[in-house]
């Protein structure tokens, strides 16, 4: 088959990320079953279709005692047996990247109907010791070793360097964790649907909403969560016939139209000096935002009916918005004034709640966003469906801003 | 994916939201629990919250209670606090909603309900936060106005934990006013909203105490500790039949059961009768956990069993429990998120604590369909009431999960009767699923001990 033939996406499931699995007396292997059946049963597919499978983790090692994921897929059904899987890690792209290689594997024409999973279950072990284990996603040794939950120290440099070059007020800060919880509340799988916030309180600098890395506060991060999500990626023939058994048409099934990727140097001392006197900050974010949508044919982010970002921290989502070209550089303040990235905005950002509403279990995150863009294009999102959405664009950052993964979706 | 048909109302709900103005909610008995409860989660919402008591001073309690149950200082600048004799009328007037949380009793809301009357404004809705009282009871004799806003909007204790909330209408609500407010309490409020009739309990509470009940009365000769390990988690509930009467506390477990006693005549009508033991321990001030103890106490790291015939408390250790090896080996399944093969060994456990396990379920399952048409328009409004609102693993979740033929079977060796719904699938050749919620995990009941 030639190269960049389509990859169609068939649909798929997520568990609800505001379960405690740990809490449930569960093994992980019950989160992976629960997303694969989840998936078989909502896209009426049968598990003997299903030909090759793709697991994104990042530590399981760390959180639960187990390597060897993909092995665990042949578990969730007898028929399962024998069929090729594999692992993928990037850290918090992990889920991005086995989406990618299964992606390559449809267009290469190895296989007509792939699984994705990304899982990780996380609430194992105390804050103090996941916040290490995150630390992993960094240079370890350089950037992590005997630092308390380090990554929210990285993404509050992120946040500094914006104040830097260009000012950063922590309002806008607060404001985008409140339209990230708001829309949460129109997601029955988010984690923090229940939890309480307003704006006020995004801003209150109280032990109720204590720093946890300079300017980084709890209201700002996204949490420790436990989810797991599964996608089927089809071929054109699987979905020519697919559409057909669902009483569809081919072109109503939404497919991966473009994607982009990029890995910068490890260190975040070292992106910044790069990066030093350029346009962006992350400019290999940038550059992976944009690949994808020439890829897909779409010249620029007004041809982006939303966007599932990586707000792994409210600086990353701040970030996110001058990187999408949604206002100029160092100018994301304004979208956020404008209110653009409100779920009827002009430029809806997460109407999932992204990952500080609706969770951030590592390593399913890229394939929880990748779902959430099909259910967008395919107006299946329910409460938080963006009106009239055609083309969405999801973006997955590894480490603080080091693995970057982008897709356009689109019918 | 097929079509969930949902979709297409998403924008169309968010105009419904914007169609009426909902700024400011007056909190009635705000000092209670439901009343603090309540208003912390609406000052999420909307920018101004009045909490108000019989005394200022006791609203000021009920705001630094609602501050401490959601752990945010914001709850206060959102909030202003007064007493029924000075601010009642100024704030009712200004009110978009009035949503009363009195103490449960029919003449104190109705006496409230006459001052509400004259001070609202035309358009102001009514809401009543009641867990079983009448809803056409509550508003007979008030105006038209006044009926047409005035409707059910029952949270579960805690609110800002528990999503599942009973939507009740009266005879005269206007429909647009129930689509407003469940509008806003699923989009702004984050509620799991089930709409269920006007009668005793509701849905909710009607199903859920019936087997709550049950278990206390099994109590009186198997013991507290036998019993929640017998209806323990692996049936189907985070937290154990006994320990939830606890929580909720026996005063208002009585107040339940015995309302629907009085008020209701159906086929399980006697497992809705308190115990003796019950009444006589409450008279010597025994509430559950409220009062240090219920049918479980704590003494220090030691967690203590009741005694129902000395009213003595004994260390669990000490309580001679028999073998049932049959719970570890379907919590070990569960574990594995192998839900139907722990519920195939479920049915087929051997021992007299098996067999009653399968009778408390088969009661509940049974309960829980003979209502469907009373309580309910359909079964699935009682089970996401029961699985949100309780965190109990809906009755068709179970039915699901063990087949409708096996369901049907154990019903029957339950001695129970057997619901038409439930035997029409069962004898049907097609295998459907009653439990239809793309959004809600089934597999959250099955929790692994």
């Amino acid at each position: 088959m030639a190269q960049g033939s389509e990859v169609y996406i068939l649909g798929g499931f997520q568990t609800d990320f505001g379960r405690n699995w740990t809490k449930e007396n569960k093994h992980f292997s019950a989160l992976m079953r629960e997303s694969v059946l989840g998936a078989l049963e909502r896209c009426e597919i049968a598990p003997e279709e299903i030909e090759s499978a793709h697991v994104g983790n990042f530590a399981a090692e760390l959180y639960c005692m187990q390597g060897h994921l993909g092995a665990f897929f042949t578990e969730v059904d007898p028929a399962f047996s024998g069929l090729p899987t594999s692992r993928h890690e990037a850290a918090c792209a992990s889920g991005s990247i086995a989406l990618l290689a299964a992606s390559a594997e449809i267009e290469a024409g190895r296989y007509d109907l792939q699984a994705v999973v990304g899982i990780e279950q996380m609430k194992t072990v105390s804050a103090g010791e996941g916040g290490a284990f995150l630390g992993t996603a960094a240079w370890y040794d350089e950037e992590a070793k005997d630092i308390d939950f380090p990554f929210p120290k990285l993404f509050g440099k992120l946040g500094d360097e914006y104040d830097k070059r260009y000012g950063l007020r922590d309002e806008h800060l607060a404001e985008i964790s409140k339209i990230n919880y708001a829309n949460a509340k129109l997601n029955p799988n988010a984690q923090t649907r229940t939890w309480y916030m307003n704006k006020e309180h995004a801003l209150c600098r109280t032990d109720d909403n204590p720093a946890v890395g300079g300017r980084i506060r709890i209201a700002d991060c996204s949490q420790v969560t436990d989810g797991s999500v599964c996608v089927f990626l089809a071929s054109r023939d699987y979905a020519e016939r697919y559409a057909r058994g669902m009483g569809k048409k081919l072109e109503d099934i939404p497919r991966i139209k473009g994607w982009g990727h990029n890995t910068a140097r490890l260190r975040f001392a070292d992106k910044v000096a790069e990066s030093e006197g350029a346009e962006y900050v992350l400019p290999h974010v940038r550059s992976t935002i944009a690949s994808a949508m020439q890829r897909a044919g779409i010249a620029d982010v007004n041809g982006i009916d939303g966007i599932e970002t990586h707000d792994c921290f409210t600086t990353s989502e701040y970030m996110a918005v001058d990187h999408f070209g949604i206002t100029a550089p160092g100018e994301s303040w304004k979208a956020v004034e404008e209110g653009w990235l409100e779920i009827d905005g002009k430029h809806p950002i997460n109407p999932s709640g992204g990952l500080i509403g609706a969770g951030h279990p590592v390593g399913a995150t890229g394939v929880r966003q990748l779902l959430d863009a099909y259910l967008q294009v395919a107006g299946e999102a329910g409460d938080y469906q963006v009106e009239e959405a055609k083309n969405f664009q999801t973006l997955n950052i590894g480490g603080s801003g080091t693995t970057s993964v982008s897709f356009v979706v689109g019918t | 994916m097929p079509d969930n048909g949902s979709t297409p109302s998403a924008a169309a709900t968010r105009k419904l939201l914007s169609s009426r103005p909902l700024e400011r909610i007056v909190v009635l008995g705000a000092n209670g629990t439901m009343g603090y409860g309540s208003a912390a989660l609406f000052t999420q919402a909307v920018p101004h919250v009045t909490f108000l008591a019989r005394t200022r001073a006791k609203a000021e309690e009920g705001l630094a209670s609602a501050i401490a149950q959601v752990r945010s200082p914001t709850v206060a600048s959102r909030a202003e606090c007064g007493d029924y004799n000075e601010d009642l009328e100024s704030a009712v007037a200004q009110a978009d909603l009035i949503f009363e949380a009195l103490t449960e009793d029919l003449d104190i809301k109705r006496e409230m309900f006459d001052r509400v009357e004259s001070a609202r404004r035309d358009d102001a809705i009514v809401a009543t936060v009641t867990s079983g009282l009448s809803i056409n009871a509550l508003c007979q004799g008030r105006s038209e106005s006044f009926r047409r806003h005035f409707l059910g909007l029952h949270f579960f204790n805690p609110p800002n934990v528990i999503t599942g909330t009973e939507l009740i209408a009266g005879n005269d609500t206007d429909a647009d006013v129930l689509d407003f407010i469940e509008a806003f309490s699923r989009l702004r409020l984050g509620r799991e909203m089930v709409r269920t009739a006007d009668t005793p309990a509701f849905a909710g509470n009607r199903v859920g105490f019936k087997v709550l009940n049950e278990a206390a009365q099994l109590a009186e000769t198997l013991g507290p500790a036998l019993v929640d390990r017998i209806v323990g988690p692996y049936t189907g509930r985070a937290l154990t039949p006994l320990a939830t009467v606890d929580l909720v506390g026996w005063d208002i477990h009585r107040a339940i059961v015995d309302n629907v006693h009085a008020n209701t005549k159906d086929e399980a009508h006697s497992t809705l009768e308190l115990p003796a033991y019950m009444a006589s321990l409450m008279e010597r001030g025994v509430l559950g956990d409220k009062t240090g103890g219920g049918f479980f106490k704590r003494d220090g790291k030691t967690r203590l069993a009741l005694d129902v015939a000395s009213g003595n408390y004994i260390p669990i250790s000490e309580v001679a429990l028999p073998d049932m090896g049959y719970v570890n080996d379907i919590a070990n399944l569960y574990a594995q998120g192998r839900y139907e093969d722990g519920m195939a060994i479920f049915l087929k456990a051997k021992g007299d604590e098996a067999s009653l396990a399968r009778k408390v379920i088969a009661g509940y399952i049974s309960y829980a369909f003979h209502r469907v048409g009373e309580v309910a328009e359909s079964i699935n409004e009682i089970d996401r009431i029961l699985g949100m609102g309780f965190n109990w693993a809906p009755p068709s979740v179970l039915v699901d999960t063990m087949g409708s033929r096996a369901a049907v079977d154990m019903i029957g060796e339950a001695g129970l009767p057997i619901p038409e719904l439930l035997s029409d699938a069962a004898n049907s050749s097609k295998q459907e699923r009653f439990f239809h919620h793309p959004n809600i995990n089934v597999g959250r009941f099955f929790v692994a001990s």
